[in-house]
């Protein structure tokens, strides 16, 4: 029997990676938003904000909330979308399906997502996973000549927040998961209101700002020097950048102006200083705007003391990074500085960077989407019918009330003496 | 002639107690989950069309856009949606309430959730920044609690963030 067309849609609460196992298009990436525009007087409902020409005081509908789904009339309209001829043109009948969904997807939500996928669009047969779960699937850690690891940490700096996932042997290990909420939106609306205190009111400005986020942001590996050198006066402040904000008429996207060139007349702008870097800073120090949750190296030591003992150092040895969050300039080397002195000192550390960490897990499903094995993970559409939403969960192991008591048969009660276990054992071989 | 300082001392004998801070700081994270500046948090409405029309709630309550799209395609709408779908697209519900519907708070912790997920706090605290300018704020504000760097920037604190942050 022929396998049905697969729709691989990576839903991301910012942007939807989307395409089709039979088409020879690359990934396509949609906004998962309808976006509306003063000067243009439309709303654009996803894949059309291409069409949009004013990025001034844009209006945003998203359909996830704090990175879940919670607006199904927004979804809907923008997944019709991609799925008329203006997109993917296909069939939803007579497709199958291979969805994403965040991480600790409430149980209530889940049932709606298999509703729309079996009741609404009438797939044959859907998967529905985690980003990371879909990794092993892929190329991010892999060695030439080597297979994928058993055991690796992906960490995934998403829109809404960033997640570190360790697994083992293909599956998530969830009681080892731990979420930072801190993701791309917090930063941007940070970045927001640092500027219009400080320079331009642009509290309006969310597209404009997420812009000059993604081209002047980095992450620093010496933060008191870097915020010593913005105090210094402009011939030695060698971090500060002009932003030549957008007009809509000459550049409709702003610009970083060259140090040498001349000030064009009527132009806008933007000094980035110490914003540049104490932006992402945020996720590895998120105590600073005051949300009391470990930054990005030490939830990594909090979820890897929560693993089997004696695998730690696997684990350490296979950290993955996807997600947009991932990609601002000095990442790796500052999560390195930051894990380096929290590892056991014998313990190699190796981090795996993707080309383009937000379609990292697209291409890892793409790559699962092509094989036969997908038609074992999938629920078919006759299944659900026969055994509802329940099924679908047990199948996909995302039934987190089971999972967890599954877990905690296979290994080890690790949750509060895991730490107490580490100090012992290690007392031990030193003696 | 000595120079002579304003008499504030009542308004100053008054710190903020931590609750309010906590408070504040609550509503400053909610504020970073926004979508848009100009409306309430939490609230997902928007995409009126007509803005200055549809401003009554129950002209609003029911309108979804989702049906109203002219698209073409192989999987164009054959049949109205059922029961299931109709609900969830009418019935929006905000994150919060489905957190509390989806029953996770009576599940035991030791069951990994959403809610077990979170980071635990770091270990060491951070050096708090200049609220004003950017740079470590070694100085809190008597009034509100929060950090500046040196007196220029309290200047600006005092005049500008000051009076309209305290609660």
């Amino acid at each position: 029997m022929r396998r049905a067309p697969v729709i691989v849609l990576d839903n991301g609460a910012s942007t939807i990676k989307v395409g089709v196992t039979t088409s020879s298009k690359d990934v396509r990436i949609v906004p998962n938003a309808i976006v509306r525009s003063k000067g243009d007087k439309t709303a654009y409902f996803g894949h059309e904000f291409d069409a949009c020409k004013d990025f001034s005081s844009l209006h945003f509908r998203l359909p996830f909330e704090r990175g879940y789904l919670v607006d199904w009339d927004a979804q809907k309209a923008i997944w019709d979308g991609i799925f008329s001829d203006q997109v993917l043109n296909i069939d939803t009948a007579e497709t199958s399906l291979l969805i994403t969904e965040p991480y600790f997807n409430l149980p209530n939500i889940q049932e709606v997502y298999d509703q729309f996928v079996f009741e609404e669009y009438e797939f044959q047969s859907y998967f529905c996973s985690t980003p990371a779960a879909l990794i092993p699937h892929g190329r991010l850690f892999s060695a030439p000549g080597l297979p994928n690891p058993e055991c690796m940490i992906v960490v995934d700096a998403g829109f809404s927040f960033t997640h570190i996932v360790p697994i083992m042997g293909g599956v998530v290990i969830w009681s080892a998961v731990k979420r930072i909420d801190v993701g791309g939106k917090l930063l941007t609306n940070h970045l927001k209101e640092l500027i219009s205190f400080r320079q331009w009111n642009m509290m309006e400005e969310t597209y404009i700002v997420n812009e000059v986020k993604e081209k002047c942001c980095y992450v620093s590996t010496q933060f008191s020097a870097d915020l010593e050198t913005c105090r210094a006066d402009k011939s030695r402040n060698t971090i500060v950048q002009e932003y030549v904000l957008p007009d809509f008429s000459r550049n409709r996207h702003g610009y970083i102006r060259q140090p040498d060139a001349l000030p064009v007349d009527g132009e806008q702008i933007l000094y980035m200083g110490n914003e540049r870097f104490s932006i992402p800073e945020v996720l590895f120090c998120p105590d600073r705007i005051g949300l009391h949750q470990a930054g990005l190296g030490e939830a990594i030591v909090q979820s890897i003391n929560l693993l089997p003992e004696d695998l730690h150092g696997m684990f350490w040895a296979n950290i993955g990074l996807i997600g947009g969050g991932t990609m601002f300039p000095g990442f790796v080397a500052r999560l390195m500085a930051e894990l380096r002195p929290r590892a056991p000192a014998d313990c190699e550390i190796k981090i795996y960077e993707s080309n383009n960490a937000t379609t990292e897990a697209y291409h890892s499903a793409m790559a699962l989407a092509t094989t036969s094995a997908l038609t074992n993970l999938a629920v078919t559409r006759a299944e659900y019918l026969e055994g509802g939403s329940g099924y679908c969960r047990r199948k996909f192991g995302t039934d987190y009330e089971r999972a967890g008591n599954e877990e905690r048969a296979r290994t080890p009660p690790a949750s509060v003496p895991a730490k107490a276990r580490s100090r012992t054992v290690s007392a031990m071989k030193r003696r | 002639m000595p120079r002579r300082q304003p008499i504030r001392r009542a308004q100053e004998s008054q710190p903020l107690d931590a609750e309010t801070i906590a408070k504040r700081t609550k509503r400053h994270l909610d504020e970073l989950e926004r979508s848009n500046y100009a409306e309430p948090s939490g609230s997902y409405h928007g995409m009126d069309e007509d803005d200055q029309a549809g401003k009554s709630a129950k002209g609003r309550a029911r309108q979804t856009v989702s049906d109203k799209r002219q698209l073409s395609g192989p999987s164009a709408k054959r049949k109205k949606a059922n029961m299931n779908i109709r609900t969830a697209i009418l019935y929006r519900k905000n994150f919060a309430t489905l957190i509390e519907e989806s029953g996770l708070t009576n599940i035991s912790s030791s069951i990994p959730t959403y809610l077990t997920a979170a980071a635990a706090p770091p270990k060491e605290p951070t050096r708090p920044l200049c609220t004003v300018c950017g740079y470590w704020g070694n100085y809190k504000c008597k009034k509100c609690a929060m950090p500046f760097c040196g007196l220029d920037c309290r200047s600006v604190h005092d005049e500008t963030r000051c009076e309209r942050r305290v609660i």
